[in-house]
């Protein structure tokens, strides 16, 4: 499964600083590296400000890193030429979390299926009825939709309209950000299922974020934890509930809620807030939450490491 | 405490928005309300509190607190109300602070809105109710902007005042769904150990059925303005009545539930 040539898409120590006033910066992403594997989904949990919106914007071209190398089959997309760039967009699509906002309301649903294919000349305009019908299949919804404006959809058709879109150029890479997070739970459920079947059925790679950390458990095979723009640990999907080893996964994870919890146990809960990403103390990230912090976490910062199979973690302790 | 019965609202002409609906709370009780968006959560909330929008009209049933009538309340008997036995927490406390005035100028302003007492005063009744929510250095947080705390500092300067004058029922409309989780964990126990001690009861409206799952006593689950299940958490939770309530259960995402790939 995590062969080399099932590899589509790599970053190495990727790193995002924003310039703010008074000569500092603001460390979004720090130096990371992940990578990304053919019908394979990677998750990203964190809380918000830790960088994961930034690390996928970064994916897309949203955004330009300030260092580190994406590679995407080997090559580094970010010395290619505008050209070169325009075009490998197609092979990296994503969905956003709102789709009022990112769909022109003034545009019929054929219309917005049909720009990416129109813009990259794909099509022709006469074959606009005959490829909005084959994708609004795809997204299980009735061919007469194809008329209506996206203001007269729900929440869920709406979402999966914009699935639909982020697919019509048969991308390698779908990038969800918080794809589902407007949604009420039982439309959520039912758009989670259209998504991991396109997957099995296109093996297309996707990165996932959502803040429900449960919700990206149940969707990704692999999970990376974020913190303060670094990632503290990597683990496969189904091991995130209870294998988890480094301090704040396991803390991430004892303050969730959920319904089949012992409903008398006392949560668990971090103390304090987040450090400001504008100054990141040296050392480790967690620090200052941490509890079992030593001495060697204020001066040296950990970096990934093996823990098992499949499974990395970034923290100084025996864990 | 509170006891609700057939309660009807409606906005101008259009349908109500919420239809004969009854509620029984005792003192030191949580009720959380669930619900999707549009189910008539906010005008429940709005109506204990008499804040309907001035197209919104009460066209029947009957609201007791405390054996009085919320109904026959002039607008001054309302307004010696709100604050002080009913309070209410908003999703995001950082919109109901002003932003261009201090925290501590606003506290006592709110102090001493409800009680005649000096500045001084009131200033330090502030601070033993932030010391109270655990926040760090109260001094600094009261002469801050609201833009310069955190979101889950803000959620805790909002319950610090609503608690200020220990009220008899909280309302709590949303008041982790903007934090992290993290951030909602420690407000989640904060506000429980708050109920512990003033023995306050509390609504809680919330989409996160996880939370309410974890606080309530009574779960109350709404749909287009009517209660499709209501009963002791454990009934709800396990037993459900309605169809809505199990799509609504089998829906939510569990770290040990089914998995998509």
């Amino acid at each position: 499964m995590y062969e080399k040539e099932n590899m589509i898409l790599e970053t190495r120590h990727l790193v995002k600083r924003f310039p703010v006033a008074n000569h500092r910066y603001l460390t979004a992403c720090d130096d990371i590296s992940l990578k990304f594997y053919r019908g394979q989904t990677l998750g990203i949990v964190g809380e918000s400000g830790c960088g994961k919106s930034t690390f996928m914007k970064m994916l897309v071209h949203l955004e330009e890193p300030s260092a580190g190398e994406i590679l995407f089959h080997g090559e580094d997309i970010l010395k290619f030429s505008k050209k070169k760039r325009r075009l490998n967009r197609c092979k990296i699509q994503m969905v956003f979390q709102d789709p009022m906002a990112s769909f022109d309301p003034k545009m019929r649903i054929r219309d917005i299926i049909c720009e990416p294919l129109l813009n990259f000349n794909l099509i022709s305009k006469k074959d606009k009825n005959s490829i909005a019908k084959e994708f609004l299949e795809m997204v299980e919804l009735p061919a007469e939709m194809a008329d209506r404006f996206p203001h007269s959809l729900s929440g869920g058709q709406r979402q999966r309209i914009g699935v639909a879109r982020a697919l019509t150029l048969n991308p390698e890479i779908m990038i969800c950000d918080e794809a589902t997070s407007a949604l009420d739970v039982s439309v959520q459920k039912s758009i989670m299922e259209l998504i991991a079947r396109l997957q099995r059925e296109k093996g297309i790679s996707i990165g996932f974020i959502c803040h429900d950390v449960a919700l990206v458990g149940q969707i990704s095979h692999q999970v990376a934890v974020m913190y303060l723009g670094n990632i503290v640990e990597i683990l496969p999907g189904d091991h995130l509930k209870d294998q988890g080893r480094h301090p704040y996964t396991k803390a991430l994870m004892s303050s969730i809620f959920h319904l089949d919890m012992d409903f008398q146990k006392k949560i668990e809960s971090l103390e304090g807030d987040v450090p400001s990403p504008l100054n990141i103390p040296p050392g480790c990230p967690f620090q200052n939450r941490c509890k079992q912090r030593i001495k060697r976490c204020l001066v040296e910062k950990p970096y990934l490491k093996e823990i098992g199979e499949q499974h990395f973690a970034a923290c100084h302790l025996d864990i | 405490m509170l006891s609700i019965s057939n309660l009807t609202v409606q906005y101008g002409e259009n349908p109500p928005a919420l239809e004969h609906f009854n509620l029984e709370m005792d003192p030191g009780e949580i009720v959380c309300i669930v619900g999707e968006s549009g189910s008539g959560k906010t005008t429940i909330i709005r109506s204990i509190m008499g804040l309907l929008p001035s197209n919104g009209n009460i066209v029947e049933g009957s609201m007791y607190f405390e054996g009085n009538s919320l109904l026959s309340y002039s607008k001054e008997q309302w307004r010696s109300l709100r604050g002080t036995k009913i309070s209410i927490i908003f999703q995001d406390s950082g919109a109901m602070i002003n932003p261009i005035r201090k925290i501590k100028h606003q506290f006592v302003e709110y102090i001493r809105t409800h009680q005649t007492m000096s500045s001084h005063e009131a200033e330090n009744l502030g601070k033993e109710m932030l010391a109270k929510m655990q926040l760090p250095s109260v001094d600094n947080i009261m002469n801050s902007y609201a833009f310069q705390l955190s979101g889950g500092m803000r959620q805790r300067v909002g319950i610090a005042m609503a608690m200020t004058f220990q009220p008899k029922l909280l309302m709590a409309d949303e008041p982790t769904s903007a934090l992290d989780v993290t951030t909602q964990a420690q407000i989640v126990r904060q506000i429980l150990e708050l109920r512990n001690r003033f023995h306050t009861g509390i609504i809680l409206v919330t989409h996160n059925l996880g939370v309410a799952a974890y606080m309530a006593d009574k779960i109350m689950v709404m749909k287009d303005g009517h209660i499709v299940d209501m009963g002791k958490r454990s009934k709800v939770l396990q037993y459900p009545q309605s169809d809505y309530t199990k799509k609504l259960l089998a829906s939510v995402p569990a770290l040990d539930g089914e998995r998509y790939v």
